[in-house]
């Protein structure tokens, strides 16, 4: 286990969970886009906030990676079923506290259940497990988080100490 | 049968999430928390028995007279007894620096001359109806379900038989406070007096400057701020949609099954909300509407829904609620609604003319949202030879309806013009010319009537439809072309009722009457504006305008007979048509 290889799993993790995610909407199963989120909360060109998400998204990845190393160093093993147990929490967390509650707050574009006549948000909220954007979108979320998890485990599992 | 009041008795008050109707006495007949597509908490107005509603009024006989505090929607009733005078206040509030509740509707209640005994009472029917439970926490009367009742100097609130009430008398100069606080999934807030009544007074200040800032200058300028304002109380701040009218199945004619939900947000209207909203000068609200609905319709796209839930989704399953009696025994009572899985064609026509007003006013698309658009006309030229349930959603068989076929023919022109201004792919720019001069060749050779002098509803038929009218308004022709002249004038002479105008002649698969559809009348207006009949589009539109309720508000229909009020209320569409008829004959010399 090393703080590279956790970076690394992260890129690729990250890498893998982005085109998941990118692909299902393609294929009309969810309206998310997690590059678009971030970059819109800094830019309300679209072209711009992709870009600028995807860079974001990245590195959210790969700061990800980092606590699961954490969690790894703690628990004292590293592989890719654990990795998957933690993508697991990490998708329940980011659909009910993160993306639902923490992202709305803080965002500066998006609205809250608060939002009211006084305000013209841009974007509509997530929603509880991020419903907000396609019924399929929980079950898509937790997939490519799966996904994540078990690339930053097996790669974390595998590299030299 | 209970207490139900006359639609036009209604008054409606909002916070963008979610809106009340208060009727004349002073009572509040429909209410739905958190949201305004949520269930409902007061729905007297579907169930005079087991809605629920939130009474306050003088316990003696009382005339009234009410107005909107000017530039607001904030609603001021009026109550005058032998004994003296009272206002009530009522607004929903919105959030300011305090910690308030999520949504919050706040009841000033002035002595303004005398002393006058009132009485209140709330009966909270959580889910439409089905729940009721009221306890005591300390002073204040809590329903589980998420909601408290404020009062300040109104009485000792007593809970009883499932509602809360009291007792006050309301001397000249003082003032008594009622509140509804509502919560969702969190702990309720239970503001102070001073919380509510500083909200209730920004919340006033908030709507004067929002209004004060529209742009329009013309004519009926207060009928077109009075649509504003009620068009903002639509907007689901949230998420950007905008609802066709914020109740569920107020009849189309009294006793009947023509009974509707419309707390969804229609494709079809986006058109119309986004020029409407531009030529007021709301840019913000617009751009916010143009990204919702851009956003809500990549699960489907190219197919469009015919409508989404306010949060986006395209799930509208309908169902009826036995349990309720309906507006003056009118059932069923629908929540939910089956036409989002229709074929409606012309909303490609109306969402694309949207994108390109919003990108000659100067917005810019991104890449993505191209592709979608060219998506969209792809699908046209690829279906608009399939029978559609036309602009009307009605539930009969499948035809080859004009106005969708001529919307049709908007969405490639409107697709071709953003090719053409680099918006969009120039390389199937061609094959949309292409098809789209396929479909003025078949509206030509089946929808045209010479017998008539017009168009006719749908191919092979020779019936009318006011929705007609909208082919001068989008500019498949000119206005004052013989066909579209023609057919201004048809539908003046077959359809209109004065200066109300019936939606069409022939079947549409229900059962029973309407009444006259009230946007038809101010579309109506605006294609005899766009004629260069300015006279006659003033007379018009004067003669309808004069139709609306006490504080300017219409519902869906009218009844011809009696000027009563039937369908949702109150109706976005109505109210757009009203903004864009006055603007097209402010446009033109007087």
């Amino acid at each position: 286990m090393s703080v590279w290889a956790a970076l690394a799993g992260g890129f690729a993790g990250t890498l893998v969970l982005t085109t998941a995610l990118s692909g299902a909407s393609q294929l009309r199963l969810t309206r998310i886009d997690i590059p678009f989120l971030l970059g819109t909360a800094f830019t309300d060109d679209r072209t711009r906030a992709k870009v600028l998400g995807y860079g974001l998204h990245f590195v959210a990845g790969m700061a990800f990676s980092l606590v699961y190393y954490a969690m790894f160093l703690v628990i004292g093993r590293a592989g890719w079923r654990l990795g998957m147990t933690f993508g697991l929490l990490h998708s329940l967390f980011a659909g009910s506290a993160l993306a639902n509650v923490l992202l709305p707050a803080i965002h500066p574009r998006m609205g809250t259940p608060f939002t009211a006549a006084d305000s013209s948000p841009l974007l509509e909220p997530p929603g509880f497990m991020l419903l907000n954007y396609g019924r399929a979108t929980p079950i898509v979320t937790v997939i490519a988080h799966l996904a994540y998890g078990a690339i930053v485990g097996a790669v974390v599992g595998a590299a030299p100490r | 049968m209970g207490r139900y009041v006359p639609i036009r008795d209604y008054a409606v008050i909002g916070d963008g999430r979610t809106v009340a109707l208060v009727a004349r006495d002073g009572a509040i007949d429909w209410l739905c928390l958190p949201n305004m597509d949520s269930p409902s908490v007061f729905a007297a107005i579907l169930d005079a028995e087991r809605g629920g509603s939130f009474e306050l009024c003088p316990t003696e006989r009382y005339e009234t007279t009410r107005r909107y505090r000017p530039g607001t929607n904030v609603l001021e009733t009026t109550f005058t007894t032998t004994s003296g005078r009272v206002r009530v206040t009522d607004a929903m509030t919105l959030p300011d620096a305090n910690l308030g509740p999520l949504r919050e509707l706040a009841r000033r209640v002035e002595g303004l001359s005398g002393r006058v005994a009132m009485r209140w009472r709330a009966t909270p029917r959580f889910d439409y109806g089905r729940r009721a439970r009221l306890e005591r926490r300390g002073e204040i009367p809590v329903a589980s379900h998420g909601a408290a009742f404020g009062s300040w100097d109104a009485g000792a609130p007593e809970i009883r038989d499932g509602g809360v009430s009291g007792r006050f008398e309301m001397a000249a100069g003082h003032r008594a406070l009622l509140g509804v606080i509502a919560t969702c999934n969190e702990p309720l807030v239970f503001p102070p007096r001073a919380h509510v009544e500083a909200r209730l007074d920004t919340t006033a200040a908030f709507w004067e400057r929002w209004s004060g800032q529209l742009t329009y200058a013309g004519p009926w300028r207060d009928a077109v701020v009075r649509s504003a304002l009620g068009l903002k109380l639509l907007v689901f701040a949230p998420s950007g949609a905008i609802t066709a009218a914020p109740t569920t199945s107020l009849p189309e004619a009294i006793g009947g099954e023509r009974n509707w939900d419309y707390r969804y947000c229609w494709i079809r209207d986006s058109s119309f909300t986004i020029e409407a909203l531009l030529q007021l000068g709301c840019r913000q609200e617009a751009t916010s509407f143009f990204w919702w609905f851009m956003h809500a319709t990549r699960l489907t796209s190219p197919r469009l829904r015919v409508l989404y839930r306010l949060d986006g989704g395209a799930h509208v399953p309908e169902r009826v609620l036995d349990h309720l009696s309906g507006y003056r025994g009118s059932r069923p009572v629908r929540i939910g609604n089956a036409a989002a899985d229709q074929l409606q064609l012309d909303t490609f026509g109306e969402l694309l003319d949207a994108a390109l007003g919003y990108v000659r006013r100067g917005a810019r698309i991104d890449r993505d949202t191209m592709n979608q658009l060219a998506e969209l006309a792809d699908f046209v030229a690829d279906h608009w030879r399939e029978p559609d349930a036309g602009i009307w959603e009605v539930r009969m068989e499948p035809q080859h309806f004009t106005e969708s076929k001529a919307m049709c023919w908007v969405a490639l022109d409107r697709a071709a013009q953003l090719a053409e201004t680099g918006h969009l792919s120039d390389r199937r720019r061609q094959r949309w010319l292409t098809e789209a001069a396929a479909i003025r060749a078949f509206i030509d050779n089946h929808c045209w009537s010479e017998r008539l002098g017009s168009y006719v509803r749908y191919a092979g038929r020779e019936e009318l439809d006011a929705s007609l009218l909208m082919m001068p308004i989008m500019r498949y022709d000119e206005p004052t072309s013989p066909r579209l002249a023609g057919t201004i004038e048809a539908v003046r002479r077959e359809l209109g009722r004065g200066a109300l105008v019936y939606r069409y002649t022939g079947e549409d698969g229900l059962a029973g009457a309407e009444g006259v559809f009230v946007c038809c009348s101010f579309w109506l207006a605006e294609a005899l504006a766009l004629a260069g009949r300015r006279d006659d589009a003033a007379r018009s539109m004067d003669a309808a305008l004069a139709l609306a309720n006490d504080v300017g508000l219409f519902s869906e229909e009218l009844d011809p007979a009696s000027g009563e009020f039937l369908g949702n209320f109150p109706q976005g569409l109505v109210h757009l048509a009203i903004i864009s008829a006055a603007a097209a004959i402010a446009r033109l010399p007087s």
